[in-house]
């Protein structure tokens, strides 16, 4: 495979094809006529997915980071258009570019107004991710981290639910407040460091490398950027916008947003915040409080999601808990936590994707969310309700499905530098086998009391075609997580000594070893 | 091309070139109108003869600048640099889009009296005066032969009590402003006895800095404050903006706001370069108030037009911290984000003209809703001019914003791109509802732009100005560069960080 690769160039061209291709999709879409969008959009998104499948057999885990490719921009200012991949922003990658196809699929039916649009956006959107995830360039990164919140705000503000409006603008405020102060953040890091070292530029490579020119302002410098990704993520205190957004987004856009956009925000403090400025992050002070947050959000977030009439409320409150597992991860900073928190990136997108789904199908057939109106639906959608079981099963993290190799790996990891606040977590995993079984309870199981489910058809071939993907990934990355973990795990070490500048390769591979 | 020795006729006459084609045009204009102007299509004859005459402006311009004109030894009277050639580039660009959308709507408005147009081109050679002052007696005679020719074309719409009150206010307001600048004007004199800008630089550097020239500096700032609308002087400004005819509107916005930045960015640089303590305070503060104000009035503003107008006052904010800084970098973002603000603005008052009737002063954000649907590329038109104001990437907007705060944090200060940042989020509460109407509302019965349509002049300035902002925000390499180089002529400081 990576001899054939290798033959067509792949490497060369991988990661601008991976950004152009739904850019201009995007355009095409839009300024098509008839009424093929949806098809189109699905080719579209299915080329892109399977010219990402190639990174998995092509990325060399020991490379680092990989595929950079630069093009001046700005140049005055030093800013290029420059782009990379490691271990970490792999998965981020192929995440991103399963969920677009399926959120294609996904919206056949449920969008019918404006199709052009929607898949318009839907596309620029994936462009946006994916140009987030593969930046090295903090221009280049700020530039497509705000550029996602215009086709999301779209996708919400239109196709939406009845709140849709409020929800929209909520979003794009609050992400917005974050972004704008880490802008400022940005360029002071970068005038300081070229004041320091003389030359002036945005390149990530550069600016990691002298980030100690931030003296006296890394706090600073560092609450602006954790500002800006704990909105994003969201953490306890900034998660209001989140379940509005969820909601009220139509299910592609629920999707996106849960699977994707969310890790964006984690993904920025493993790439930006925490390597940037190691000795704020990682410092008693901060790490006491992100880690209070953390566990906060994951008992938070169980705990509401417990008590929630929607389902999909639920389950966007179920977000703010599995992202606590993420953050803890991050400062439990040890191998193990670091790809725990990695790992429940991946799997949260997988099973909190196929969730929407779901919860998206029953409302194509019933026109209502609430738990309440459902029940004994094993009895006519057998099917549904099978795949309904295994998605919860996988989110509440069972043995053998994708959920539980991330959190448990969190837990182990985290348990030495932060054993309270591990343990307190760990009953966030109890909590979250209470609110999704019973809620399956209440709806797959019971009586079929209410006459207007006696009628519902079971999933359809595109629906499966949806949920196949998804279930087949829980499945597989729960039984066999190793040729996951072990791409990601140089990429994991190097991060890790990067924030720790004390500790060398030695410790750390001892450290994996116990 | 050789330098020009401003004391001679020739060297003169080629220096002031384009003012003086623009003012002989004018009288041109003025003389066909005077035999022609009762039906709209002489209104019409008058309109295209002053885009002839703004285009042989610019031509002269162009000339210039290619031909890098500059003055041998110190400009008297009149600058002659890059920085004048760019400014002077964008008031003809505004007048002459000004002109443009004003074909159509004149007729629609009825309001066939051809002399707008000559009164547009005086407007405009003062303002091209004002931006090339070099002596502080030039910048008072282009204030004011700009301001008279826009106080008339404020209350244009002479059945419309709005609009009078609007000329009332703005000529009221103006001669106050006025009336401290020539007061700011004695005092600099009397302490320093010179009117040149670099001379009076050259006198004020050379030792203390007299009360009298404080004082003065302090009369001109607010002079200057009054003309750029920045809080507390800008009360006028929502009225003023609000009542005029939207062609009005929007040169008021662009041309006159560009006429007056520049103005005060050359009088800061070059005639008070050494006393910047003395006024980065104030402009500081200046700048603070006047972003916190116009954004958080312009949030709770239901019509449009009115909108614009405070987020006119909060642009005025974020220009006044390109200016605080006092380094080329900051001239350069002036010229950068006045660039932005020109192109997004006319294109902005360019759509609202064809939304309404009557002035469009009641032109609601709900008269917006299903403008998508009715009208997709209005729609999509005016939603790109608000991401454009609001700076998002991918349009001018962002990088005008980007290199305002560059500027301010290449100086090691921080505050004011705080509150500049945070107060752009504030901007998103009443830009995006405006985008939220035209595409996620649904339409009214009997919408407020029934009948009505974008006429092609209008729908160039439109189209012109939105693919600069798109593609200059998307490339913006070059654009940045000539902002920069423009600037090196009125401030030259030793870079310590390339790019500075």
């Amino acid at each position: 495979m990576r001899t054939f690769l290798d033959s067509i160039g792949y490497g060369g061209w991988i990661l601008h094809a991976l950004v152009a291709i739904p850019l201009v999709g995007a355009v095409l879409v839009a300024l098509m006529r008839g009424r093929g969008a949806r098809h189109l959009a699905l080719a579209i998104t299915v080329m892109e997915l399977v010219l990402s499948l190639g990174l998995w057999w092509h990325f060399d885990p020991a490379g680092g980071m990989q595929y950079r490719a630069a093009v001046d921009w700005l140049p005055r200012w030093g800013i290029q258009y420059s782009v990379g991949l490691d271990g970490i922003s792999l998965f981020m990658i192929l995440l991103t570019t399963l969920l677009g196809p399926l959120s294609v699929i996904g919206s056949y039916n449920y969008i019918t107004t404006r199709e052009r649009g929607f898949y318009s956006l839907l596309l620029a959107l994936s462009a946006g991710l994916v140009g987030c995830f593969i930046a090295l360039d903090l221009f280049v990164f700020y530039v497509f981290f705000e550029l996602m919140l215009i086709p999301m705000y779209f996708i919400i503000g239109i196709w939406g639910g009845k709140e849709r409006l409020r929800a929209a603008i909520k979003f794009f405020i609050y992400t917005m407040f974050g972004s704008m102060l880490m802008l400022v953040a940005i360029l002071v890091l970068v005038w300081k460091v070229g004041a320091a070292t003389g030359t002036l530029s945005f390149a990530y490579d550069h600016l990691l490398a002298n980030s100690a020119a931030a003296g006296p302002l890394a706090p600073w410098l560092f609450a602006a950027f954790a500002l800006a990704f704990a909105i994003k993520v969201p953490i306890f205190p900034f998660h209001t916008w989140l379940p509005l957004a969820h909601v009220e987004a139509p299910t592609a856009g629920s999707v996106i947003l849960a699977s994707v956009m969310l890790k964006i925000g984690t993904y920025g403090f493993l790439r930006f915040a925490v390597p940037f400025f190691p000795e704020v992050a990682l410092g008693p002070v901060v790490s006491g409080i992100m880690v209070t947050l953390a566990v906060i959000g994951i008992i938070y977030g169980a705990l509401v999601a417990m008590v929630q009439p929607d389902f999909k409320k639920l389950v966007a409150y179920s977000s703010v808990s599995h992202l606590g597992f993420v953050m803890l991860g991050i400062w439990g900073a040890t191998v193990q936590s670091v790809q725990g928190a990695l790992m429940v990136m991946i799997g949260h997108g997988l099973s909190t994707g196929a969730l929407f789904f779901l919860i998206g199908m029953l409302y194509e057939r019933r026109h209502s969310r609430e738990i309440a109106a459902f029940g004994g639906l094993a009895r006519v959608m057998p099917l549904f309700s099978l795949v309904l079981t295994v998605v919860a099963l996988s989110s509440i993290g069972l043995p053998g499905l994708n959920g539980f190799i991330g959190e448990f790996l969190v837990l182990i990891g985290s348990f030495e530098a932060y054993p309270w606040a591990t343990g307190i977590a760990t009953t966030g995993v109890i909590f979250a086998a209470a609110y999704l079984l019973w809620a399956l309870q209440r709806i797959i199981f019971n009586r079929l009391d209410n006459p207007e489910n006696e009628g519902l058809s079971d999933l359809s071939v595109r629906e499966w075609l949806v949920l196949a993907p998804l279930v087949a990934g829980m499945i597989w990355m729960g039984l066999a997580p190793g040729p996951v973990l072990r791409r990601m795990e140089p990429a994991t070490r190097q991060y890790l000594e990067q924030t720790r500048p004390g500790s060398t390769a030695a410790d750390l591979s001892a450290e994996v070893g116990r | 091309m050789n330098p020009l020795d401003l004391s001679t006729p020739t060297g003169i006459t080629v220096a002031l070139l384009p003012e003086i084609i623009l003012t002989l045009g004018a009288l041109i204009v003025l003389l066909v109108v005077a035999w022609r102007h009762r039906t709209a299509g002489d209104s019409r004859l008058a309109g295209q003869l002053s885009l002839v005459m703004l285009a042989a402006s610019g031509a002269a311009v162009a000339w210039l600048w290619v031909g890098r004109a500059r003055a041998a030894g110190i400009a008297l009277m009149i600058a002659v640099d890059e920085y004048r050639f760019a400014a002077i580039a964008l008031i003809l660009i505004s007048a002459a889009a000004t002109v443009l959308m004003s074909l159509r709507y004149m007729e629609r408005e009825e309001l066939l009296a051809p002399e707008y147009y000559p009164l547009i081109l005086m407007g405009t050679a003062g303002m091209m005066f004002l931006a090339s002052a070099e002596d502080l007696m030039v910048l008072f005679l282009g204030l004011e032969v700009m301001s008279v020719a826009v106080y008339v074309l404020a209350g244009y719409d002479r059945r419309n009590i709005f609009s009078s009150e609007a000329a009332l206010k703005y000529f009221l307001i103006g001669a106050f402003a006025s009336g401290f600048l020539l007061y700011g004007i004695a005092l600099v004199y009397g302490a320093t006895g010179q009117t040149n800008l670099v001379l009076i630089g050259a006198q004020l550097a050379a030792g203390q800095v007299p009360m009298m020239a404080t004082l003065g500096l302090g009369l001109l700032l607010i002079g200057f404050a009054f003309k750029v609308a920045a809080v507390p002087f800008h009360m006028w400004a929502p009225d003023v903006y609000d009542g005029a005819p939207t062609p009005v509107t929007a040169y008021m916005a662009t041309g006159v706001k560009v006429a007056a930045f520049i103005a005060l960015t050359r009088m800061l640089f070059e005639a008070f370069p050494g006393t910047v303590q003395l006024w980065q305070p104030v402009i500081g503060v200046l700048a603070a108030v006047t972003m916190v104000v116009g954004n958080v009035i312009a949030l709770a503003q239901r019509t449009v037009k009115r909108m614009l107008a405070y987020s006119s006052v909060a642009h005025a904010g974020y220009l006044l911290v390109a200016v605080w800084p006092g380094t080329r970098m900051g001239a350069g973002a002036v010229m950068l984000y006045l660039f932005a603000y020109v192109l997004t603005s006319l294109a902005a008052f360019a759509l609202l003209a064809s939304l309404g009737r009557g002035g469009e002063r009641d032109v609601r954000l709900d008269d917006l809703a299903g403008l998508a649907d009715r009208r997709p590329w209005s729609a999509l038109a005016l939603a790109l001019c608000m991401l454009s104001l609001l700076g998002f990437p991918g349009t001018l907007g962002f990088i005008g914003k980007w290199y305002i705060l560059q500027a301010a944090i290449a100086e090691a200060h921080y505050l004011l791109p705080v509150i500049l940042v945070v107060t752009s989020v504030v901007s998103a509460g009443y830009y995006l509802p405006v985008i939220m109407s035209m595409y996620m509302k649904t339409a009214h019965a009997v919408p407020s732009d029934r009948g009505l349509y974008l006429p092609r002049g209008a729908a160039f300035v439109v189209a012109v100005s939105l693919v600069g902002v798109i593609v200059l925000g998307i490339l913006p390499s070059g654009i940045v560069d000539v902002a920069l180089r423009t600037a090196g002529s009125i401030a030259q400081t030793v870079a310590p960080v390339a790019g500075r």
